[in-house]
């Protein structure tokens, strides 16, 4: 804007000088050469007055620039370390730093402190309810044991049919609490990203063989076909082993659970780009269009689902994610938009 | 053949009542109710083997297994079962750092399973 300024002015002066020797020149021929040098000299005057502003100017962006710019930087260099590192330093300025450069240093400064005190906080939620997982894990698991046992001394007892089949009944459900309880704690632990990974080359062809045998008796209960689709074949993924099988055994076990009697699972492994996709196709129900953005979240449950028989506790699929996304992989589904069947994509980068 | 041994730490009187209905005939068995006692009871009798909880009033099982590993006898190397309802990998490292010789989370194992665990330590 200055240099604006000084030009308008250096332009204006220069049409006077000019305007003025014109009319000398018409009137007096002698006093033309006069006007001609005093023109020069204008042009003179104008320039030293140019060089003059434009120092100026220089000086003036200098300061612009120590009092403003480098503390803008400095600014912004603080924000970065906080955002990307948490780290909250002093940020120093020059003492004549405008007011409102130190008042932004000062909300900043309050603002980063609030947020340090709202993670801890966080972390501090995070820990509190992590161990009241532990303690009330632990808590399940005494009474469930003295269940578990009591029922393993009764059916070693004489017993009748009926009572027998009333204790086998009782024992399995007692297994599935405990195994309900161990899930509960694996999830806050891999949900908090404490959970320890053993990863481990992994043969995702054979781990799809051991599933498909672990699961024909539940799909022949249901009246569903399992089978593995020929040329099943990856080179080893890194993985751990003990989950990866957790995440495929629950994509089958849904699949079967979702699937009416006369359907069929298929299951199949692809490479392809570096990476591993185990497939898990169904015949099922699919999945309501408005359910669709919600299957990976916490405690979620279809609200097509067949019957009380296939309900889950609802967090299989938002863990299985995240341990596939801890893998450096993802699960992906898809369904068709009108009618049945569902395909859940296991991707997991080959080692 | 003459019996074992084997000193069970364990302080709920239901599950031990039901242990000692499995191990009965097996084993001579010996309980102690907390670890103060069962350190007690460890050094009197110089048990087999010794399958202990970790929470347990005073003195806990870390503590116990701690003290047991760390003696200057033929003693130290005892095999110890920890049999616990504590089940979270960072309990499991300790034990193991700690030299358990085997770890067991009580609600997802049978006596049967535990008995077997315990044959297999004594090296039937």
């Amino acid at each position: 804007m200055p240099l604006g300024g000084f030009l308008a002015i250096f332009f204006l002066l220069l049409a006077a000088a000019s305007g003025g020797a014109l009319w000398y020149y018409s009137t007096h021929a002698l006093a033309a050469v006069l006007s001609g040098a005093a023109y020069l000299f204008a042009v003179g005057k104008s320039l030293a007055l140019a060089a003059f502003i434009l120092a100026a100017v220089a000086i003036i962006f200098f300061i612009i620039a120590r009092l403003l710019a480098a503390p803008l930087k400095r600014i912004t260099r603080a924000m970065q370390a906080f955002a990307d590192k948490g780290i909250r330093a002093p940020i120093r300025v020059p003492r004549l730093a405008p007011r409102e450069v130190r008042e932004l240093i000062g909300e900043f400064a309050k603002m980063s402190a609030s947020v340090e005190a709202a993670q801890a906080h966080d972390k501090e939620v995070a820990r509190v309810k992590s161990d009241f997982i532990s303690t009330a894990a632990h808590q399940l698991r005494t009474p469930l044991t003295a269940v578990r046992w009591a029922l393993e001394a009764l059916s070693a007892t004489p017993l009748s049919e009926d009572q027998r089949s009333l204790v086998e009944n009782a024992t399995a459900k007692s297994k599935d609490l405990v195994a309900i309880v161990g899930t509960l704690l694996d999830i806050s632990l891999i949900e908090s990203g404490k959970y320890k990974y053993q990863f481990a080359p992994l043969d995702l062809a054979a781990l799809l063989e051991n599933a498909l045998a672990d699961f024909i008796p539940l799909a022949g209960e249901h009246g569903v076909h399992l089978a593995l689709a020929p040329g099943a074949a990856a080179p080893p993924v890194r993985a751990d082993a003990e989950r990866i099988k957790w995440v495929l055994n629950n994509l089958i076990e849904n699949a079967i659970r979702y699937t009416p009697s006369g359907g069929s699972v298929t299951l199949s492994l692809a490479v392809a780009a570096g990476v591993a996709f185990l497939r898990v196709r169904d015949t099922g129900i699919g999945i309501l269009p408005q359910d669709r953005g919600n299957i990976f979240e916490r405690f979620f449950r279809g609200g097509n689902a067949l019957s009380k028989e296939s309900e889950g506790n609802g967090l299989g699929l938002y863990i299985a994610r995240q341990i596939a996304r801890d893998h450096g992989g993802d699960i992906s589904f898809a369904a068709n938009e009108n009618g049945p069947g569902t395909t859940f994509t296991l991707a997991l980068p080959v080692a | 053949m003459d019996t074992k041994l084997i000193l069970v730490a364990e302080d709920d009187p239901v599950l031990k009542n039901l242990l000692g209905h499995t191990f009965a005939g097996k084993y001579q068995t010996l309980y102690a109710r907390d670890g103060a006692e069962a350190l007690a009871l460890f050094e009197k009798y110089k048990p087999a083997l010794l399958m202990l909880d970790l929470l347990m009033p005073g003195v806990d099982g870390f503590a116990v297994l701690e003290k047991i590993r760390g003696r200057q006898d033929e003693f130290k190397s005892v095999p110890i079962i920890i049999v616990s309802n504590l089940g979270a990998e960072k309990d499991k490292q300790r034990a193991r750092e700690l030299g358990a010789t085997d770890y067991l989370v009580k609600a997802e194992n049978s006596i049967d399973e535990i008995v077997a665990r315990i044959a297999k330590a004594l090296g039937e």
